[in-house]
């Protein structure tokens, strides 16, 4: 009787599983309604009973971690239902930033350099996104945002050949120059990318018809409006992040972390330091392109004076405050990414600035390079890093008492 | 050779020198501040840019150009030397993206701040010298009373940094505090102080050459009017090798010569990305710089 | 004339040095012996101000150098040559000595002639860079750019290590001559403790960061047991 061994928490499982498509379907006013709340419902309620299941990090954590992205994907999904269409932007703008900020702090926390140009290969993976979409009209989504991936990867590529030996400035500096290029680089093929007016999509990107054939045109649910495109973007994010937590923990992860603490040591153990460096440089670079594309995607145009040094900036800005080096982080910063403009322009009039004026519109910079400055001097590792340490600063002081 | 070809190409060296000694003195200020203390300096642009705005632009309606000049300069070495004692020094033996980050950070808020005081329209700087080119047989060729200007001062400021570090008592403390700080202090020299002086000469230099951009009548003074220039400044440096000023120099003037004749007989689009191109294919082949002895880095 | 007393020193848990006390006279040579790991080293970076002790006090003539910084302790006349010579190999054995002369009230070009006849080889080489001189002429060069700043201390860091016999000897020698000269008061930590005790007036052998002998050179020189346990001079 192997569920003996799990005490009673199955049975509760199910009885919640059970109560809630009781919910769903009481609640909801159509069939279909009802099978996807109960589905949203049952989803997550499975994915909390694995999650809180003894010993299951321990033994089975890829499981552990599929478990908590699709708990974490189901519950936000869910939540858009309910979201005013604002929010429902600004959340899809912050998840494609968290997936950006999530290759930076990979590229950290693994190799211990920094990029200062995701922002030009977020404009990459946004330039590729429309132009593909221009072309090429009935790709289905999912293959063109993979085709803006695997280009941001490529650009990845050739400017990190010599990243192969190069150590932290040298990198941070190269892509800073890049950052500082993309503009005058869009306008030197701007026959393909529009330069500086930019492209629109062709037309507003349909939903896809499997989803609609699926819900049909009775209910609101996903297909209304722009809400889908938030819900693509969300589970996206949950796709990105899913990958990342298993490179991190995996032998690569490790190995890349080593050259980060010490490379002389990675290289004495074996650890290819031009291979995994490259490798870290164009993970950096594709999730920043795949965050580029989900942009244009959400905007329905892209427009490449976006992709300034200044959104490079905002992304280093984002994922130090966030918890540079891990993966809360890179969810933190998106978040405040979402919300950044709202606070700021509550900022502003909470202290009566003039908005049009100077001041008003540099505050933005002025309050990232702050933060930046004073994050990096006080706690290096972030939100998530000082959180970590008053969790685990909790746990011994419990432990010892 | 065709006498249009030739004037041409005369245009290009002179106008690729005239940028090229700024690109140069942007490196040279790189590589002050990376051999004293190891950080490769982000805010190198808009540090001197605050200085610039202070002396050129605060104090210019009381006095004339040359006491401008002056006082952006001792404004300059305020920054450096301030900036070094207050917020790099908490840096040293931290790891190495922690500088970087921090001096990003110090990078925008200095452009964000001059943006908000001066605001980010163009502030034409009034000097004695005439941006309109010289006439050689009754036709122009790129060089003007301006570019004369900065060109020779370029120079100038060149000798002088090189005098001061090869000939010179505090030359030799600032090298061998950059060296060997242990050893240095074992022989009674002041490293900490040389520190601080290493950002204060780097800061006098690129406040001399961010005086030199934004007087040219076409370009302004700019809350980011060094960004770009920094960029090149970077490249520079990065192929000289940033432990050797006389590299940076000469491979600022060699890039600005280079990047003059792709804009003029490809395309002004292309020169960024020549300038990435140049940088990638000499990290590649010279890691180290191209002027640097290799060495082996210590663990 | 340097007095140590009751010093410790500690890097993080670790305790390098323990309650150690000794005095340097001026005009003879003070021996620091002791295997690796001994706290030899430890001890003349305690003394220059590279570290700061934990407890206890180090005096040059009556004034206490606790809390001066390295640079000031070397301007008050104390001379270190550290470990593994410290000397600047992308200078110019002239550039080394200029460096040397920095802090020195004395005439530079005066100063540089008294060195290179002392150690005429330094005189041959003076526009090379250090990098390319030999193991005892970069001995050499850092003695002599210790001394060009007229120290009445001079602290010496393993001297002797991987150099042939032969130039051991003669350094050590040379040392000697300019401890009499000079009337400086020398502390020289070996490990090579016979050389050592050949020139030196008194010992102090370190074992584990504590004092094991403090005595006359030729006592320690003569007591079998410190020979075998601490000094590893096994006949």
């Amino acid at each position: 009787m192997d569920w003996l061994r799990f005490g009673r928490r199955p049975i509760i499982t199910t009885a919640l599983v059970a109560a809630a498509v009781v919910v769903a379907v009481v609640t909801t006013s159509t069939v279909r309604d009802g099978v996807a709340v109960s589905i949203a419902l049952a989803v997550a309620i499975a994915g909390v009973a694995t999650l809180t299941s003894k010993g299951i990090r321990a033994t089975h954590p890829a499981l552990a971690r599929a478990a908590l992205t699709v708990t974490a994907v189901d519950v936000a999904l869910f939540a858009t239902y309910f979201f005013s269409a604002t929010t429902n932007f600004n959340l899809a703008i912050g998840a494609a930033m968290s997936i950006v900020l999530l290759g930076l702090s990979f590229l950290t926390g693994a190799s211990g350099q920094i990029s200062l140009g995701n922002g030009a290969f977020m404009g990459v993976g946004a330039l590729i996104m429309a132009i593909w979409a221009n072309h090429h009209a009935t790709t289905p989504i999912a293959i063109t945002l993979l085709i803006a991936v695997v280009g941001g990867a490529f650009v990845g590529l050739l400017l990190g050949l010599p990243a192969t030996r190069l150590r932290g400035p040298y990198l941070a500096g190269m892509t800073l120059a890049f950052a500082v290029a993309f503009t005058g680089i869009v306008n030197t093929f701007s026959s393909w990318t529009g330069g500086d007016a930019g492209l629109q999509l062709p037309s507003a990107a349909p939903a896809p018809h499997w989803l609609v054939s699926f819900f049909s045109a009775q209910t609101s649910l996903f297909t209304t409006g722009t809400m889908w495109l938030t819900d693509i973007t969300i589970v996206v994010t949950g796709v990105a992040f899913f990958f990342m937590a298993n490179l991190f923990a995996s032998r690569t992860g490790r190995a890349m972390r080593l050259i980060r603490d010490n490379d002389v040591a990675a290289e004495l153990v074996g650890v290819s330091l031009p291979r995994a460096r490259v490798i870290a440089f164009i993970v950096s670079s594709a999730y920043a392109a795949l965050g580029g594309a989900l942009w244009t995607l959400i905007n329905n145009s892209v427009s490449p004076p976006t992709y300034s040094f200044a959104l490079s900036v905002t992304i280093l800005s984002l994922i130090v405050i966030g918890g540079i080096g891990t993966i809360p982080g890179a969810l933190i910063g998106g978040l405040i990414y979402a919300y950044s403009t709202n606070v700021i322009s509550w900022i502003t009039t909470q202290t009566g600035l003039n908005p049009q004026g100077n001041f008003a519109s540099q505050l933005n910079g002025i309050i990232f390079g702050g933060l930046l400055i004073v994050t990096m001097l006080f706690a290096p590792m972030g939100i998530a890093g000082a959180v970590r340490r008053l969790w685990v600063h909790r746990r011994t002081k419990t432990a010892l008492e | 050779m065709d006498p249009f070809l030739t004037s041409r190409i005369v245009s290009d060296i002179l106008g690729g020198l005239t940028n090229g000694v700024i690109y140069g003195l942007v490196a040279l200020s790189l590589v002050l501040i990376w051999r004293s203390t190891g950080i490769l300096n982000f805010a190198q642009g808009a540090m001197p840019m605050i200085a610039t705005y202070i002396g050129m632009v605060v104090f210019a309606h009381e006095f004339s150009y040359w006491p401008c000049v002056a006082i952006s300069l001792v404004v300059g070495f305020a920054i450096g030397g301030g900036t070094e004692r207050l917020l790099v020094r908490h840096l040293y033996g931290k790891p190495e993206i922690n500088p970087i980050v921090v001096m990003v950070g110090f990078l925008i808020v200095l452009e964000g701040v001059a943006a908000a005081v001066w605001s980010t329209e163009p502030r034409g700087i009034v000097n004695p010298f005439s941006p309109i080119d010289f006439q050689l047989g009754g036709k122009p060729i790129a060089m003007s009373a301006f570019s004369l200007y900065e060109v020779i001062t370029a120079m100038v400021v060149m000798t002088l940094v090189a005098v001061l570090f090869r000939y010179t008592k505090l030359g030799l403390q600032l090298r061998a505090s950059a060296l060997a700080p242990e050893v240095s202090r074992l022989l009674g020299v002041r490293v900490s102080r040389m520190l601080t002086l290493g950002w204060v000469l780097s800061m006098g230099v690129g406040t001399i050459t961010t005086i030199l951009v934004a007087s040219n009548f076409f370009t302004g003074l700019t809350p980011q009017v060094m960004d770009g220039i920094f960029a090149f400044g970077f490249i520079a440096a990065a192929v000289g090798g940033l432990d050797s000023p006389v590299g940076a120099i000469i491979s600022g003037i060699c890039i600005g010569i280079i990047l003059q004749f792709v804009g003029d007989f490809l395309n002004s689009n292309y020169i960024i990305l020549v300038a990435l191109g140049i940088l990638i294919v000499s990290l590649m082949v010279r890691p180290n710089g191209l002027f640097t002895k290799s060495s082996v880095r210590r663990v | 004339m340097i007095v140590v007393e009751g010093l410790s020193v500690s890097f993080g848990a670790v305790q390098a040095l323990r309650d150690v006390s000794f005095e340097a006279q001026t005009g003879k040579i003070t021996a620091v012996l002791g295997s690796n790991g001994a706290g030899k080293t430890t001890l003349l970076r305690t003394i220059s101000g590279l570290k700061e002790p934990a407890s206890g006090s180090v005096m040059l003539n009556e004034r206490s150098l606790l809390h001066v910084k390295p640079e000031n302790i070397a301007r008050l006349g104390v001379g270190h040559v550290p470990e593994g010579r410290g000397v600047i190999g992308e200078f110019t054995v002239e550039e080394n000595l200029r460096l040397g002369a920095m802090m020195a009230k004395v005439n530079l070009s005066a100063g540089l002639e008294e060195q290179y006849e002392r150690f005429p080889v330094l005189g041959e080489r003076r526009k090379q860079h250090a990098a390319k001189l030999s193991g005892g002429e970069r001995q050499m060069l850092a003695m002599a750019r210790a001394l060009i700043a007229q120290p009445s201390v001079l602290l010496l860091d393993e001297p002797s290590l991987g150099l042939a016999p032969l130039v051991t000897s003669q350094l050590m020698h040379s040392i000697h001559d300019l401890c009499a000269t000079k009337n400086l008061t020398v502390i020289l930590v070996e490990q090579n403790a016979s050389t050592a005790l050949r020139i030196s007036d008194h010992a102090v052998v370190l074992h584990l960061g504590s004092v094991v002998a403090n005595d006359v050179a030729s006592k320690i020189a003569a007591d079998e047991d410190l020979r075998r346990y601490y000094l590893g001079m096994v006949e």
